[in-house]
């Protein structure tokens, strides 16, 4: 089912949530609504499934209206960051309780809800567990039934709210894949809610970045990460360095006229490392070095105004380059700088710019 | 228990904690009761039996335990109506509302007695309209059943109360994106969850009716065979100077109060185990 949210706006009292937000979902895409956290995503997942209202604007399924549809007749599934499995029932009645209310009418048959049911639990490998009640169940465990459950009343649509948020990393790894496993093999319209890019970057298909109640960028994860829309995008896709002032002119070449409040953005692993200066490089001090499985990250620190740089290296490039240790001089290049131009919202630089200025004026 | 293993707590005092304890609920349950045991063996077994078997005690231990029945399901279905009110709705007024459930607790039930029985006697405020189809209120079952709803009303609203505060609003979300109604909502999801105490609410208004007294008196007109409840006749045993009596009618309605109460927690135990294990 596609959805369509047009011009949809939401207040709490007076603390604006979502700020006329226009999405196109078309049907059997996988998207992922990211941003920071009081960024709005929440709000507007709870608003596509009917569990706030809206102040303004529609929300249309298939073309249809659906703006003041109960959340029974949007046939949605919903998954809950905290699982919301209900403790007094088993898993078996868990999975089974949206086939159970159904009206007398078209209630499946005691056979079917147990096949169908069984047929659910196969599917996120958790037959085994029929009998327990979710407190016997661990974490991984109670997000693959609260899936189940959503599934069980086949909707159209599948929304799900932080859906790894509570768990740790290890499984979380695992749930994505699995995720995407089942997204393919049912080819549902699926939203899901996520303040971590990683997994926005390895899951969706299509990234909304949302920013104070707006959305910043629609696009694939190449589009988003490597064609920010703008500062915020690009920085909330990853780490990065911010250089601003004086520092940004004699770094690049690209900022020729260098206005007040510009700020260049360099990701830590665009930052080329040297032992011997070869033109461009600037003078760091290696302040702390901390390897990461392959990767190993390098606190710098300039030489001649204590900005703070990270770089990040393969462990290959690391070994190309030699030894280094803590209070090594190296030459680093700074070749790939982003600029945005135009940017009065990206007031998270502003507290780095102050810095800037008094080490150079 | 498990001395062996001896596990750390961040706060010690296990021994000087449950030492109190033990010697609290001695001086304040255990004394006392054994006390009254030892007075109602001051009769010999054929005069207990006899005591405890005459018709018209028999006849109190039967409306005492339905009167006080009755009155603890009306204030489980009532009391957790307020509760609901109360968590679930803003209005003007819910803290005066709120204060006021407690009030049951604050007037000396006495008053309570005399002020019911003015309001439901035939010519009362209320009485005359019960009076009008027929219907007498006080100075029968119903008169009582009434004082004992009031005097246990706050059991109920104040168990469930806290329960109902912490019930995350996402399980009845999650019902609903399920497609449940609201009746099913609040009969599947939200009313297993509150049951546990909803039954520890039950059972304390249960135990507070049983031994209930100075309200029920003014408004039941004790009326023997007919409105007497159990307190009623201890208490016109000790000033007949019986007291050997009223120790054993005593003796007896403590019996059926703990198997009852005994029962209750039994299963309150049971709902309360089979959802909550971590």
């Amino acid at each position: 089912m596609g959805i369509s949210i047009c011009d949809v706006s939401k207040a709490f009292s007076s603390f604006p949530a979502v700020k006329n937000v226009e999405l196109e979902i078309p049907t059997g895409d996988f998207v992922a609504l990211l941003g920071p956290s009081g960024s709005g995503k929440t709000t507007l997942l709870r608003m596509i499934a009917g569990l706030e209202s809206l102040d303004s604007g529609k929300i249309l399924f298939n073309g249809l209206d659906y703006t003041n549809k109960t959340v029974k007749e949007r046939k949605v599934g919903f998954v809950f960051q905290h699982y919301a499995l209900f403790r007094h029932m088993t898993i078996f009645e868990n999975v089974a309780f949206g086939l159970k209310v159904r009206p007398r009418r078209n209630r499946p048959s005691k056979r079917e809800i147990k096949e169908k049911v069984h047929e659910l639990l196969r599917l996120v490998q958790l037959e085994h567990l029929v009998d327990r009640y979710p407190s016997q169940l661990s974490g991984g465990q109670r997000q693959r039934i609260a899936l189940a459950r959503a599934l069980a009343v086949e909707p159209e649509v599948l929304l799900l709210d932080e859906p790894f948020g509570a768990l740790d990393a290890k499984v979380r790894q695992e749930l994505r894949h699995w995720l995407r496993e089942i997204h393919q093999k049912l080819n549902i319209t699926t939203v899901f809610v996520t303040h971590d890019q990683e997994e926005a970057l390895e899951m969706a298909d299509t990234i909304v970045v949302m920013n104070k109640g707006m959305v910043e960028q629609i696009g694939s994860p190449e589009e988003v990460y490597h064609h920010p829309a703008n500062a915020f995008v690009y920085s909330f896709l990853g780490r990065v360095n911010e250089i601003t002032g004086k520092a940004l002119s004699e770094t690049t070449l690209r900022v020729t006229d260098l206005e007040k409040g510009t700020v260049g953005y360099i990701r830590p692993h665009e930052i080329v490392l040297k032992k011997t200066s070869e033109g461009l490089g600037m003078l760091v001090e290696v302040v702390h070095i901390h390897s990461v499985g392959s990767t190993v990250r390098m606190q710098l620190k300039r030489r001649d105004t204590d900005d703070l740089y990270e770089a990040e290296l393969t462990i290959e490039t690391y070994k190309e380059l030699g030894a280094v240790s803590k209070g090594d001089l190296l030459h680093a290049e700074f070749n790939n700088i982003v600029v945005f131009e135009n940017e009065p919202g990206t007031s998270h630089s502003l507290q780095e710019q102050t810095k800037f200025t008094a080490a150079f004026n | 228990m498990a001395a062996k293993q001896k596990s750390r707590r961040v706060l010690p005092g296990f021994g000087l904690s449950m030492g109190y304890t033990v010697v609290y609920l001695s001086l304040i349950i255990l004394i006392p009761l054994a006390a009254l045991l030892l007075k109602a063996t001051t009769l010999n077994f054929g005069q207990t039996w006899n005591t405890v078997t005459e018709p018209r005690v028999v006849a109190s231990y039967k409306l005492t335990l339905f009167t006080s029945l009755v009155a603890a399901i009306v204030n489980a279905v009532f009391g957790t109506l307020i509760a609901w009110v109360l968590v679930r709705y803003q209005f003007w007024g819910k803290r005066v509302i709120d204060a006021l459930v407690d009030l049951p607790f604050a007037l000396p039930t006495a008053v309570a007695g005399i002020a019911l029985t003015t309001i439901y006697a035939p010519n009362g405020w209320i009485g005359q309209y019960f009076e009008a189809m027929g219907v007498k209120v006080a100075y029968t079952q119903y008169g009582i059943i009434i004082a004992l709803t009031f005097i246990g009303l706050p059991f109920v609203v104040r168990s469930v109360q806290p329960v109902l505060q912490d019930l995350d609003q996402q399980y009845e979300e999650a019902a609903s994106t399920l497609g449940a109604g609201s009746g099913q909502i609040f009969f599947k999801v939200i009313f297993p969850a509150i049951f546990p105490a909803v039954l520890t609410g039950f059972a304390l208004a249960f135990a507070r009716a049983l031994g209930e007294y100075g309200s029920v008196v003014f408004i039941s007109g004790n009326m023997p065979m007919k409105t007497e409840i159990v307190p009623l006749l201890i208490i016109t045993k000790l000033e007949q100077y019986n007291y050997g009596g009223a120790a054993a009618i005593a003796v007896v309605m403590l019996g059926f109060s703990f198997i009852l109460l005994f029962l209750i927690n039994f299963w309150q135990w049971r709902t309360a185990k089979k959802h909550q294990v971590t």
